[in-house]
């Protein structure tokens, strides 16, 4: 697989880098400081998320866990959707189908090669989960599995995703140290924090560039947070 | 090299008896009277003004140019001009900031070099910080617009100064221009190797300042007012730009001098 | 497609070195293309406000831009090594990297990539590394078309141009030229300047060819040399499209932009998007660490990583030119250039316009097609104080300019193209001037005749003149005024 002049193109380059930084002393680099950011409590963060998500034209709507297979009916009547694509024994799969019989309910239990087309012209409205969020930014972190794959969440046009106020956490660096992540990132992770959007002609907003033009994010809380 | 605008991080010397005037070479064959203003307000503070005669120029053209050795050498001469530990008062940013920041780098390894940087003050930042002047205003109501050179806003900090300075005087409204930390397209030799970018950008700050509806803008930089004044000129506007030390003391005393 | 035998890998000339060369003349075209300076008028007062917006804490920004700071110096002064433990990574994690000296080296490496599985309909995200090497171009030689699946490279492409700025392609153009591109070159789409319309045209094109592509190619943000991860920062969701449908990935990014920790991203990706567009974070950021894995729907077979050289070795070298590398293309010092406000993205001839184009196509292009460059700038130090990671600008265009005049004989080869700007003439006259000026005497007897002949001054003087009335010399120096003062003369002029 690999190509003679890319193994030279790498001696080469690596020798001039090399030569370069030969002796240099790493332990002697200057202290990095982080900015502290003040602390938010829950609700704080769980503001700031919200926000965020809305800012960014995103649909938050607040939930109990039983009230997921209700919302996503009702949601999907309004937009006059009756079909919904999800993965499989997921996290929500028991809750979602609960769904069948009231609309044509399709798991993602096919190979997306052969399958393209159906995969973007068949499927309306998507739900998947979530592995986390991130407050301060107002992102979702999709961490896509063998039943959630990844194309889920980026070609129906409307996407679904629930979110556990209990796995909010204040920031990525926050996020990152403490679940280290460094140890154990899958194929592919995808921090969702909007709709799609561009700016691109003449500085004006539009949604719905090439990813979901909708996001709408089902929020799960506890009864107080409600 | 030092924190550049470094004004809240610097340790302000108390009031000296004398100081150095570095003149500019500008104001020494075009704009001399601005040097003779900013002397005599030094002056009427109680300090005695020491004009080295043998300045000539920081070396800021042939730096900008990349003729280091020819600028090395004209500032090397600057440095032999201001000896002892008197503060060195200069009248312009941009040369200031040559002075305070370039010069640390251009003879990194002189260990006497900080000592030197550490010693220039531009005009305006020497009468805020140093000297803690107080100005009496006897002038009349007034309008008028700042302009900062962009080496004395980001290296001197001069826009601060020089908003202080005026809003001691309780005649005078400072009027904000459009843009107004937007570059005036002077930039030195850059006025003439790229003149048709710097008269687009000179173009532009002579209607914003035209637009702030004054009748007079105030700058501490004589580089930049040749620039707009020439293009003000050009174009038979009424708008006229004076140097800040002429301002001051024509506001601060009852007889105008004659910049 | 051609055999690869009938190739010699031959280092090509970029493109862009003739268009670096055509800088005064571009300038000149579009300074007195009004449309365009209204355009860029606009789009520059919005962007610079949007981040204004997005940094109100001094403090975060300051800390932020410190730690950001030494957080790319320490990636670049490990550098070799954080190459060798990327590839490490990434190889280990499935995905196959290669190394390309030129942009030539890079294009053959992607074209045989392409051959060797067939590719017939390619997709691309956004790729400034890409449009440094002419990919298009070179693909299109092979009968291979590639297409821009990122909206503003979309239109550029439909235009025939390349972008004009790194993060906005095609901010050169205002929605009604957009209108009458989309109706000259889409079938069945007519004239209409409702940007949301105009997108959705856009999405219906792209999402059909989303659709068929067999190849994805993109650029890199951030390469995590710790987990063999490229990281993407995108809005619209064609990145994630095309790294994710096609059958095989192909990304391609400078050898710069690897970092060391996943740590060293959050702080880096706050400043991006923030100092970019003022945004807190990019609608998707995508990290991809593997390519489809066993049991897994979807995702390309096959990802490859091709890092590029060109010219950026040349920059490391040298540690005050090293600073260019810190770069982590957010566009800010574009944003705030009021260089680049008038003349726009095109006229620089480069890949890379504004400020930071100054600082580093003189390594890709060598000084000689970019010598008007470093000094097409009145040093106004806006973009320093906006850079997230604190590149001196200023500083570096000086030092350009120095190598940019140093003698042909100097011993010292720093750069490709030294000495390129150097001009006897100029030389001499610096000459003359340094030895005026470093002797009192003679500089003052010069002052006394430039006032003494002052009605002499010439009232036109070249480009100065133009635009502005002469200034004339004072009728006394102060160097006079002050020696008759001290003789007890008080004078004033």
């Amino acid at each position: 697989m690999k190509f003679s002049h890319s193994q030279s193109a790498r001696a080469n380059i690596l020798a001039k880098l090399k030569k370069q930084v030969k002796g240099a002393d790493y332990g002697k680099l200057p202290v990095e400081t982080a900015f502290d950011y003040p602390e938010q409590d829950f609700e704080q963060q769980l503001n700031q998320f919200i926000c965020q998500l809305e800012a960014n034209h995103a649909q938050v709507i607040k939930i109990k866990p039983q009230q997921i297979a209700d919302t996503l009916a009702r949601q999907l009547k309004n937009r006059n959707i009756a079909s919904l694509l999800y993965g499989e024994s997921s996290q929500y799969s028991q809750a979602i189908e609960q769904l069948n019989g009231f609309i044509e309910l399709t798991p993602y239990d096919f190979m997306l090669d052969g399958n393209r087309e159906r995969l973007f012209n068949d499927y309306p409205a998507s739900v998947t989960g979530s592995y986390c969020a991130i407050a301060q930014t107002g992102s979702i972190v999709l961490w896509p599995t063998e039943n959630e794959p990844r194309t889920l969440s980026l070609v129906p046009p409307v996407h679904f995703v629930i979110v556990d106020t209990n796995q909010l956490y204040q920031d990525f660096a926050t996020l990152i140290g403490a679940q280290q992540w460094q140890d154990k990132l899958p194929t592919n992770v995808v921090l969702v924090s909007g709709p799609s959007k561009t700016a691109d002609i003449q500085q004006t907003l539009a949604y719905g560039a090439h990813g979901p033009k909708e996001l709408v994010v089902l929020l799960l809380c506890d009864e107080d947070t409600l | 090299m030092t924190n550049l605008n470094s004004q809240h991080l610097r340790k302000y010397p108390e009031k000296p008896q004398q100081v150095y005037l570095f003149g500019t070479c500008l104001i020494d064959s075009f704009f001399p009277n601005s040097g003779l203003d900013a002397i005599s307000l030094l002056e009427r503070e109680g300090i005695e003004v020491i004009y080295p005669q043998g300045q000539t120029c920081c070396g800021q053209p042939a730096y900008n140019s990349g003729y280091l050795d020819e600028a090395k050498q004209v500032a090397r001469q600057q440095i032999q001009q201001f000896p002892g530990d008197m503060p060195i008062v200069v009248l312009s940013g941009s040369c200031g900031g040559m002075m305070r920041h370039h010069y640390a780098d251009i003879f990194k390894g002189d260990g006497e070099i900080q000592a030197f940087c550490d010693r220039i003050f531009e005009f305006t930042e020497f009468l805020v910080h140093v000297l803690d002047i107080q100005l009496d205003d006897k002038g009349d109501k007034e309008r008028v617009a700042l302009h900062t050179s962009c080496a004395a806003r980001r290296e001197m900090g001069v826009h601060i100064t020089g908003r202080k300075l005026l809003g001691q005087l309780n005649q005078v409204e400072l009027v904000t221009h459009d843009y107004e930390s937007e570059c005036c397209g002077f930039g030195g030799t850059f006025s003439v190797k790229h003149g048709d970018i710097s008269a687009a950008m000179v173009a532009d700050k002579s209607r914003h300042l035209e637009n702030a509806e004054v009748l007079r803008y105030i700058s501490a930089d004589w580089g930049c007012m040749m620039n707009i004044n020439g293009a003000l000129d050009y174009r038979n506007s009424k708008l006229k730009g004076q140097h800040i030390a002429t301002f001051l003391l024509n506001r601060t005393q009852k007889q105008e001098s004659r910049s | 497609m051609n055999n690869a035998a009938q190739y010699k890998i031959k280092v090509q000339e970029s493109k862009y070195a003739n268009s670096a060369r055509a800088f005064r003349e571009n300038v000149a075209r579009d300074l007195d293309n009004s449309e365009l300076r209204e355009n860029f008028r606009g789009a520059m007062d919005y962007l610079v406000d949007k981040r204004k917006s997005a940094f109100s804490e001094r403090e975060e920004l300051d800390c932020l831009r410190q730690q950001c700071k030494l957080i790319k110096q320490r990636c670049l002064v490990k550098l070799p090594l954080l190459l060798e433990q990327l590839e490490q990574q990434l190889e280990q994690n499935g995905i196959v990297v290669h190394w390309a000296e030129s942009i030539t080296d890079a294009n053959e490496i992607i074209a045989q990539l392409i051959e060797r599985n067939n590719g017939k309909s390619v997709v691309k995200g956004k790729s400034m590394v890409s449009e440094e090497t002419a990919l298009n171009d070179y693909l299109e030689l092979q009968g291979v078309e590639c297409l821009e699946s990122d909206m503003g490279e979309y239109i550029v492409q439909l235009a025939k141009e390349h972008p004009s700025h790194i993060i906005m392609p095609a901010i050169h153009q205002n929605k009604q030229q957009v209108a009458k591109l989309f109706a000259e070159n889409i079938d069945g789409f007519d004239y209409n300047t409702d940007v949301d319309t105009l997108i959705q045209q856009g999405r219906q094109v792209l999402r059909d060819k989303f659709c068929q592509a067999d190849v994805g190619i993109s650029g890199v943000n951030f390469a995590v040399a710790e987990t063999g991860t490229l990281c993407l920062v995108e809005n619209e969701g064609n990145g994630r499209m095309c790294t994710t449908v096609p059958d095989l990935h192909i990304a391609i990014t400078g050898i710069e932009k690897v970092v060391e920790y996943l740590a060293d991203v959050p702080p880096l990706l706050s400043l991006l998007t923030r100092s970019a567009t003022g945004q807190a974070i990019s609608t998707y950021f995508n990290m991809i660490s593997h390519p489809r894995q066993d049991g897994e729907k979807d995702g390309p077979k096959q990802v490859h990583l091709v890092l590029l050289d060109n010219g950026r070795s040349q920059a490391f070298a040298d540690d005050e030119l090293r600073q260019t590398l810190q770069c982590i293309r957010c566009g800010a010092c574009m944003n705030h250039c009021p260089v680049y406000t008038r003349i726009g993205g095109h006229a620089y001839g480069t890949v890379y316009p504004g400020p930071i184009g100054k600082m580093i196509s003189p390594h890709m292009l060598g000084l000689e097609a970019t010598k008007d460059l470093p000094t097409a700038s009145s040093l106004c130090g806006a973009c320093g104080e906006v850079c997230p990671v604190k590149i001196p600008i200023p500083k570096i265009l000086l030092r350009l300019r120095q190598e940019s005049v140093k003698p042909k004989s100097d011993d010292k080869q720093v750069m490709k193209g030294q000495g390129a700007g150097r001009k006897a003439l100029e030389a001499k006259i610096w000459k003359a001037w340094s030895l005026v000026h470093k002797r009192p005497v003679l500089y003052r007897t010069s002052m006394w005749f430039l006032t003494r002949l002052r009605g002499l001054m010439p009232k036109k003087l070249g480009a100065w003149t133009k635009v502005r009335t002469a200034p004339k010399p004072a009728a006394k120096t102060l160097h006079e005024l002050m020696a008759q003062r001290s003789r007890g003369i008080r004078d004033e002029v």
